[in-house]
């Protein structure tokens, strides 16, 4: 019943124009990205080795797929969080706002099951976005920009990591991106057991995130307890996959913070939505 | 007599090779330099560059006379900006620098005699190039140059089967490593506040070449200079 149901919320997300404005969002920044690099790739690749240019030549083809597919990953992994939010925000907000959900309840299903189903289907959203995300800049920046070492830029210096070295990294990344954005998922489900429309979920979704961001990046020695704790600290950790040698204890915090954030805020909503009083 | 007379001989002879001038210990190396027209190198390169983690790379070097050089790589190969053929290209032009004997020095093995070269015009990338020269067999063993943009970079040089043609089979690379500046986007890093490298000092960093073959004077077609 929980697979008959899933596969029925799995339709409802895919029958909605909503579900598609996400990806087709995501289409046109990878591709405008892309493009951008294309036509001035030469100025982001001095940007990276402008301290070392004086002394060192780097030979070789650097602005390559990976490179491209890094940067991509970079920029857009903090936007995606909007997007899933976008849907995973509606998923029982909208059936209350739509006035279904009364029916929902008296299926032959418990109503974590209905909760879990839902969160599967947002799951398997999710899951998608970030393939497609991984698809636009892997696979097609690989079709346009060749096959290269990558080298990355982060605060221990310059990484230079060899071809035949990347496809596990990369698969790695993002699967702990895929975590990230599920927390995110989530969050906006949890938002959604609480109210009563789609709007309120997807703001309060991006307000969390926004705050928190805020609050990891400040400087500030009050935070610093808290931090390690915070999911948007630890929604950046697909990066560390590109350092040598790769920390791999701090990846394991990342995704052991990120699921204890699941498996918590799918908890709560189990919760709220088996002990809420449906009226409407 | 006979002792007498092998006695003058070796020691007119000993007198010439360590009476040689700048000038004739240059234009032995340069002659060496002269007879290789073209050539080609695989070659493998290993960098410890401080803030640089970069895996061991592989390429081909292509350099034809007079000064036409290209280095071809799969992946990312990071090289000295000084120091490869620059160096041979400037001594090729005697009337371009003035040269000054200076003391012998062992360099492994090898006793060498330091060569001064000052160049003449103010617009060289080379201020000072101090070489270290095999007298006997018209080898550079080492070079430190002091140049505008790259600061001090040290070559040694080490010789196997294309001594005849002055072409060392290994370059070992120390170079000046400026401060690394790290840009405000990538301040952000996940783990930020664990390792701030904002401002690290000066350090050296080492390049080595290890030449896996040669292909000398083969003809190397004007086309492979070409940018790509």
């Amino acid at each position: 019943m929980l697979w008959k149901n899933t596969r029925n919320e799995w339709i409802k997300i895919t029958s909605k124009i909503r579900s598609y404005l996400g990806i087709g969002a995501l289409t046109v920044l990878v591709v405008v990205v892309q493009v951008a690099l294309k036509a001035d790739g030469g100025s982001f690749i001095s940007y990276v080795t402008a301290s070392f240019e004086q002394t060192l030549s780097f030979n070789g083809k650097i602005l390559n797929g990976n490179l491209v597919a890094f940067i991509v990953l970079q920029m857009l992994i903090v936007h995606v969080p909007l997007l899933i939010a976008l849907v995973t925000g509606d998923l029982l907000s909208g059936e209350e706002a739509a006035g279904t959900i009364r029916m929902l309840a008296t299926k032959p299903i418990s109503r974590t099951q209905i909760v879990l189903s839902k969160w599967i289907a947002a799951a398997l959203y999710t899951f998608v976005m970030t393939a497609w995300l991984a698809f636009l800049s892997l696979v097609v920046g690989k079709f346009i920009f060749g096959e290269g070492d990558l080298i990355v830029l982060n605060s221990s210096g310059l990484n230079i990591i060899a071809s035949d070295d990347l496809p596990w990294r990369f698969a790695l990344s993002m699967l702990i991106a895929f975590l990230a954005l599920l927390t995110v998922s989530t969050l906006s489900l949890c938002f959604s057991a609480f109210a009563k429309n789609s709007v309120g979920p997807i703001v309060a979704t991006m307000a969390v995130i926004i705050l928190f961001t805020i609050i990891g990046t400040l400087d500030v020695t009050v935070f610093d307890a808290i931090k390690p704790y915070m999911f948007t600290t630890h929604m950046a950790a697909w990066r560390s996959v590109f350092e040598v040698p790769l920390p791999w204890d701090a990846v394991w915090e990342s995704i052991v913070v990120l699921l204890v954030h699941i498996v918590v805020l799918l908890g709560i909503t189990i919760l709220r939505f088996n002990k809420k009083d449906i009226t409407s | 007599m006979i002792l007498r007379l092998s006695l003058f001989v070796f020691l007119a002879l000993a007198h010439a090779n360590f009476a040689q001038t700048s000038e004739e210990l240059l234009k032995g190396v340069i002659l060496k330099i002269n007879s290789v027209k073209d050539y080609k190198a695989d070659i493998s390169i290993k960098a410890e560059i401080p803030f640089v983690k970069v895996p061991i790379a592989k390429a081909t070097l292509y350099f034809k006379q007079k000064d036409k050089f290209k280095v071809v790589s799969k992946g990312i190969a990071i090289l000295p900006k000084q120091g490869i053929s620059d160096l041979t290209s400037f001594l090729s032009n005697e009337s371009k620098y003035t040269s000054l004997l200076g003391d012998s020095k062992t360099i492994g093995d090898i006793k060498t005699k330091l060569v001064t070269v000052i160049p003449n015009g103010e617009n060289n990338e080379i201020i000072l190039a101090k070489v270290y020269i095999d007298p006997t067999e018209s080898l550079i063993y080492r070079t430190v140059l002091t140049t505008k943009e790259s600061g001090t970079v040290t070559v040694d040089y080490t010789y196997g089967q294309n001594k005849k043609y002055g072409l060392p089979n290994k370059m070992t690379f120390s170079v000046d490593v400026k401060k690394f500046k790290m840009p405000k986007s990538v301040a952000s890093d996940i783990r930020n506040s664990e390792k701030k490298t904002k401002d690290k000092k000066e350090n050296k960093g080492v390049i080595t070449i290890t030449v896996i073959g040669y292909e000398v004077n083969k003809g190397i077609s004007d086309d492979t200079f070409k940018k790509d």
